[in-house]
Formats: C-alpha cells, structure tokens, sequence
C-alpha cells in the first residue's frame, strides 16, 4: 500500500471552542508547551478529524481574512435539477412536488443504474426500416443487470412522462387511485352532502366524479395517510370549541372556532366570550378505509411468510435496495423503479460577516463561477517529498531511527512578497513520537507575478539594486545546502526548504528509557494510522497589501503618497502526513 | 548540417501531439486530435467503428466521417482503449462519435465507450465507462469505477463504485488541479 504525503490546514473556526483535550487524560505537558499563545495541535486528537482539510476544500474570506472551511460556511441553494436530464426545477416545483424528477429519470431498484425507455415492439425490419417509429406499449430497461419493469408488470402507453404513468400503475398492473385523486373524491363528496342535488324526483344521485371506494379496501402507506389527515382534520374542525380564547391549539384558519375567535379580536370580546360557551364537541376515531383505518388480519403476515417459504432468499429484497423504496418492501417483485433526486448549485457565504465566498452561475450547463474566492488563492500551499529520490518499492517507507530528510515547498499565491515563519512541537504528538527539526524556520518567498512583469519592472532603473540582492543571496541560498537557517531553493513565487525528521520505533515493549509518557500509560497494540508521521507545524504569513482606494486614486495628484501599504498577517495550523513507519 | 533523428519515445506532430509509437491506433483518418494531447504506449484507439447509417441522410460530409474526436490537452494513459459506442437502432446496429473535449486525463488500463466526455475529467486506472454514457465538465472517476451505459454525470460529480454512483462533489478549489499543461510539458521524449 503506497503512502502519498499530505497536507492538511485547520481552520480557525474550531479554535474559539473548547480545547481539544483528549478524554480520559490529565492535562499533559504537551499542551501547554507552546512559543504562541495557543496549545498545540494535536492532530491524533478526536477533535481534530473534523477541522482538518486540504488546501482545496477551504475558501477564503477577503473582509474578514480569515479561512472559511466546508464546516463554518453558510449554504443557499442558487437552483435545483436533475442530475439525470439536467433540466432546472424551479423552487416552486420542488416545493409542491417533491425533491424527485417528475420526467422519466428513474433508477433500477436492483442496482441503482439508469434506467431507459424502449418499445417493446419487434425492431423494424426490411426497406425504410430506420424511418419507422415505434409505439408500442413501452417498459423500463436497465442497462446495467438487465432488470426491465416488466418483471414487475409494469408496461407504459407513452415514452414521456412516465412519471405520472408511474404513479398510477401498481407493481402487476392493477390501477393506483392516487392521493390526489382521492382528496378530489373526498371534496366532491362533502360537496355534495352539504348542498345535496336534488333532481325533481327528489332523489339524490351520485354526481359524476365520486368513485365507488370500497370501505374496506386495502390501502397503500401514502393513501391511508391522506385519508387519516383529512379525517383527522375534518374532526379537529368540527369538535374544537368555539372559544375566544383559542386554546385549543388551532391557531389557523381551519376551524370556525378559530376564525369566530380572529373575528372576535376586533369586534369586541365579551359578546363573542358568552355565546361561545358550548360543549366541548367528542371526537371519534377512523371507521373504515375512506376515513383511513387498516385492520391488520393475521392472515396478512402468513401470506408473506408462505411467500417467502416458496420463493426463498433471493426473493427478498436488499437492505441497500429496501432503503432507497418509498414504501416497506420485503420482496424483490414488490420493488419499485427510483425517481432520482434532484441535485442542487450552492452558493457559499461566509458565517461572520455574510460575504459570500463561491457562488457558481445558475444555468445548469455553465460551469463557471461568478464569484469564487479559494484559499489556494491567498495562502501558501505546501508539498512535501523527500529528500533523496527514494528507491523503487521503498518509497515512502520510514525506517526507524534513521534521520531522513523531506522538501517543503511553499508556493506563493499573492501578488506580494510573503515572509513565512513555521514552527512545529520537537516531538510528534501521539504514543509513538518522531523528533522533526526544521531547519529554516524563517524566510521570505517571492510574489507571483509572470516573468513579463518582473522583467518590465527590472527595465526601470531598479535593475542594479536587484541584480546586486540576487548575486548576495545566490551565494549563500540556492546551494541546495541542508544547513540550519538556509534554505534549500528558491524560484520566482516559491521557496523550498528542509525538514529533518527522525521516526519513532513502533516497538511497544522495549527499555524504559526508549518509550515516551504516553506509551507508558497506553501500551495496547498498534492501533490504525499510528505508524504514520504526521507533523503539526504552525504557519505564521505576513505580508504589506495595498489598501484598497480605487475610487481616490485618480483624483489627486498626490496619489503615490496615499498608497499605505497595511501589513496583514495570517497564521494557522497544519499537518503534514510525510510517510509510514516500517514495523521492525 | 545533418540532424541526427534519435528514435524516442513519442512521434510529436506539428500541432503538438505526442504519439506513443507503441500506441495502436486504427482508422487513422476518422480521429481528431486536438493539439498537446499525449497518447502513451499500448493505447487503442478503434477509429474504424463508424457510424454505418445508409446515405439517405445526404452527401453532407464533405471529409471523412469522424470516429472519435478529442480536444486539447489529453492524456491517455498506458493500456488505456478508446471505443466508439454501438447500439441497434431502429432495425440496424451502427456506431456513434466519441467526442471528448480539453483536459481529460485517462488513467492505465481504463475503457472508455461513452458518447460525451466534457473538459477537465479525470479518470482513474481500471475504470470501466460503459456504452452512450455522458460525463459532464470538471468530473472525477474514481479508481475501478464502472459507470453504467446510458449514465449522464453532471459537473462537479466525484464518481465510484460498481455501477457508478455520485459519491461526492469537486470543491471549488480543485477546479484547477484539472488542468494538464504542466503535465504535458512534464512528458519527455526520451
């Protein structure tokens, strides 16, 4: 298994919390040691799993500077659609219709593959074969493992719109009658008994529309909750008191009694408190299907066990399979295809000062950003490699006690020259703890300007000064020399530099002398990622900005003199992964 | 003034293009290459599998139909195989273009036999993409990834497992770990 080194930043958001003490332990020397006000990171610490990212992942703030991790950011969604046919949903869509496409994106319930639409006529054979179009009944088919929904006898009139086909069709055939449907029955029917049609033989006749619902049919989950609610509703609105002072709990405009009690706030409450001193209406509860009541036979239960007795394991469906249904399935014919879920674009703002950080445009197939503010951006990135080109095999392998040396490289983002100070604890955090010396812990590294700009800028007469600087410091850096208090190399924008780490014995019985504090307290066996190195180091940034003052700058004449340059620093932890200890 | 032609690795073209010579590449004439792209060695691109619809459609095509066409700036990996997608349609079995566009790293050993492949798609070793999938800008395939026929990935997506699913989203800051110009210029032809 090959080790890639890393690099992890913490965010500063987690540092105004409490102190990422390990449970279970006295405070050790460890965490109080420190050249900075704060404790040392630790990053084997619980805590720390959750504040640790790479540079990618991290935005920056411009008015507070300051980084902004995944975790302290603020989401707002900029638009939805569907991963599947990339169409935008708009909002007001999704909040009527659900979070699901309501087109024909669904997935297999067998493997979660797409599914798509075909005909289930026999190709078209013979002369002008490729201008026939098909329209035979048309089914659901997986490229993947083959499912097609006929295997649950689901067959289509149309190749659009299987959505809605869907919703209607049971696994087997037989017609759904939807919620909707139903509610729409529902209404017709209390239409009518409160202002019956009477034709002139005086007899009430069933107006057309209301379906004849058997009161004791079998109700799937989603119907029998939409006639419970509504009969529940209808109850609650009925039987609540007419009271003024409304503590019923119906706040809302449902039932009389509570719009009588708004109507009352303004006309006067005594009249209204007098008349509205009835009884207390008695509430009962579902008699049959329409109103939503299933009684469970124990019949039921033995059909699914005989079921399962004859058609065995492979009949049932899948936890996996069996999550993503709507309904409780047991078996694998009784699985349903998938609408898929609808994606979003988010836009990322910052938590403090609610500046937003990434806000990508809305149109689906666009995929630039309008404002995008990374941390790649602003602060120095970090790439660690080691020293000497390792051999083929060995490559990122530690061997204990033996000193080896790794390349730091710090790239510089920013426009202007940055003076970096890192600092790192002289043992490693953790039961096995490796000795790191860095061995320049201070230097500067150059700004990112292109090789135009340098040389245009070197044209001005500065030219002598700078050649000068770079003969001085070319005698002493850039010798590739591993000496404290130089550096290794250096380039236009960044600067490389040495650090020395010497690992660990992963030994946990040995002579005392040889095992740390904590070894000593814990010597269970060599838990997972113990053996890697991971180096906290403390990176401090200072770098002069200019202030900006756009708008002054071409109104006076003295503009060179309002260009104060403000000193801004940056400091934050970070975590190098450099390598893996070899067992010996 | 002789110059002396050391046999190296790759054949560079005028518009930049370094072919692995032990590359096998069929149906020269029906594939695009964009410009900067690198083909290693043991790469198979299959440009004979052309669409076979009858002429009825109309002599529009002036040139040689297109088989597989790609952008700048490519990379394709040792072992890697490039097919053009197939499918019986209305009565007769033809193929489709693969079209894939800048920046698309493909890694060893991977097949890919979709119908779209968008800018700046990394694809790791082993993957399988399977027939008329469409893979969107900006999307990573993890490694032994095996996306499904018919699959559409959006922008953005981290894609994995077997069949392929969305596993996670690329953050704004790795938009431009995507681009291969230094990793062109970092091919040798030694």
């Amino acid at each position: 298994m090959s080790f890639t080194p890393y690099t992890y930043f913490q965010c500063p958001c987690t540092e105004s919390n409490l102190p990422t003490r390990r449970l279970g332990e006295n405070a050790s020397t460890e965490e109080e040691e420190s050249d900075q006000d704060d404790r040392t990171f630790d990053p084997r610490a619980p805590r720390a799993n959750y504040s640790l990212y790479p540079l990618e992942y991290l935005l920056y703030c411009e008015d507070c500077h300051q980084i902004r991790c995944p975790r302290c950011v603020l989401d707002e969604i900029v638009t939805w659609y569907c991963p599947n046919c990339l169409f935008e949903v708009p909002s007001s869509t999704v909040k009527s219709e659900g979070n699901r496409c309501t087109r024909s994106c669904f997935q297999c319930p067998i493997c979660i593959a797409p599914l798509s639409v075909s005909s289930t006529e026999a190709p078209p054979e013979g002369l002008g074969a490729e201008h026939a179009t098909q329209n035979g009944p048309y089914v659901l088919n997986c490229a993947y493992c083959a499912w097609s929904s006929k295997e649950i006898g689901i067959q289509f009139d149309k190749p659009n719109g299987i959505f809605a086909q869907l919703s209607k069709i049971q696994n087997g055939g037989k017609p759904i009658v939807t919620p909707r449907e139903r509610r729409k029955d529902r209404e017709e029917r209390t239409r009518d008994t409160s202002g019956s049609t009477m034709n002139e033989d005086g007899v009430v006749e069933d107006l057309p529309g209301i379906m004849n619902l058997d009161p004791h049919e079998l109700l799937d989950a989603e119907s029998q909750f939409s006639n419970l609610k509504a009969f529940y509703q209808s109850q609650l609105a009925d039987s609540s008191p007419a009271s003024a002072l409304g503590f019923t709990g119906e706040y809302g405009y449902g039932s009389p009694g509570a719009l009588s009690r708004i109507m009352g706030l303004y006309t006067g409450g005594s009249f209204a408190e007098k008349k509205a001193k009835s009884k207390k209406g008695a509430m009962r509860e579902a008699q049959d299907a329409l109103e939503g009541l299933q009684i469970t036979s124990p019949a039921s239960e033995e059909k699914a066990v005989n079921r399962l007795l004859s058609e065995g394991w492979e009949s049932t469906a899948s936890a996996v399979q069996k999550k993503e249904q709507s309904y409780n399935t047991h078996f694998v014919s009784d699985l349903r295809p998938i609408a898929h879920l609808l994606r979003t674009k988010r836009s990322k703002r910052c938590r403090t000062c609610r500046h937003i950080l990434s806000k990508p445009e809305s149109k689906v197939q666009t995929t630039r950003f309008r404002i995008r503010l990374v941390a790649l951006n602003y602060i120095p990135s970090i790439s660690i490699k080691p020293l000497q080109p390792a051999t083929l095999g060995r490559e990122t392998f530690l061997t204990p006690m033996k000193p080896t040396q790794f390349l730091l490289t710090f790239k510089n983002p920013l426009f202007d020259n940055v003076k970096v100070n890192i600092a790192t604890p002289a043992s490693t955090p953790g039961r096995f703890s490796s000795k790191v010396t860095i061995l320049c812990p201070q230097f500067e590294v150059g700004a990112n300007t292109d090789a135009w700009e340098e040389a245009l800028r070197e044209g001005g007469g500065k030219g002598t000064e700078r050649e000068k600087k770079r003969t001085k410091a070319e005698a002493s850096e850039g010798q590739n020399q591993a000496e404290a208090g130089k550096i290794w190399e250096r380039g236009r924008n960044w600067v490389s530099v040495v650090v020395e780490v010497l690992p660990a014995s992963l030994k946990i019985e040995g002579p005392e002398f040889m095992r740390s504090e904590e070894l000593k307290k814990d010597d269970g066996p060599l838990r997972e990622d113990e053996d890697v190195v991971e180096i906290p180091v403390f990176v401090r940034v200072e770098w002069e900005a200019d202030v900006a003052h756009d708008d002054t700058a071409g109104l006076t004449a003295t503009s060179r003199d309002k260009e104060a340059k403000e000193k801004r620093e940056l400091a934050y932890w970070c975590v190098l992964g450099v390598g893996k200890i070899i067992q010996d | 003034m002789s110059k002396k032609v050391a046999k190296g690795e790759y054949i560079e073209t005028d518009t930049g293009n370094k072919v692995s010579r032990r590359s096998q590449i069929i149906g020269t004439t029906n594939i695009i290459l964009g410009g900067k792209t690198v083909i290693q060695a043991e790469v198979i691109i299959r440009g004979d599998l052309l669409r076979t619809l009858s002429s009825s459609t109309g002599d529009k095509s002036s040139g040689n139909p297109v088989a597989v066409a790609i952008g700048r700036y490519c990379f394709f990996s040792r072992g890697c195989e490039l097919r053009p997608p197939g499918k019986l349609y209305r009565g007769s079995f033809s193929h489709y273009p693969l079209k894939i566009a800048d920046h698309v790293f493909v890694g060893p050993s991977s097949i890919i036999e979709a119908a779209l492949i968008g800018s700046h798609v990394s694809i790791g070793s082993n993957c399988v993409i399977g027939k008329f999938a469409i893979i969107k800008d900006y999307v990573r395939i993890l490694d032994g990834t095996v996306v499904p026929p018919n699959m559409v990935i959006p922008s953005f997506s981290v894609v994995g497992g077997r069949p392929g699913r969305v596993v996670g989203e690329v953050a704004e800051g790795e938009v431009d770990g995507f681009d291969l110009r230094e990793v062109y210029r970092g091919v040798g032809n030694s």
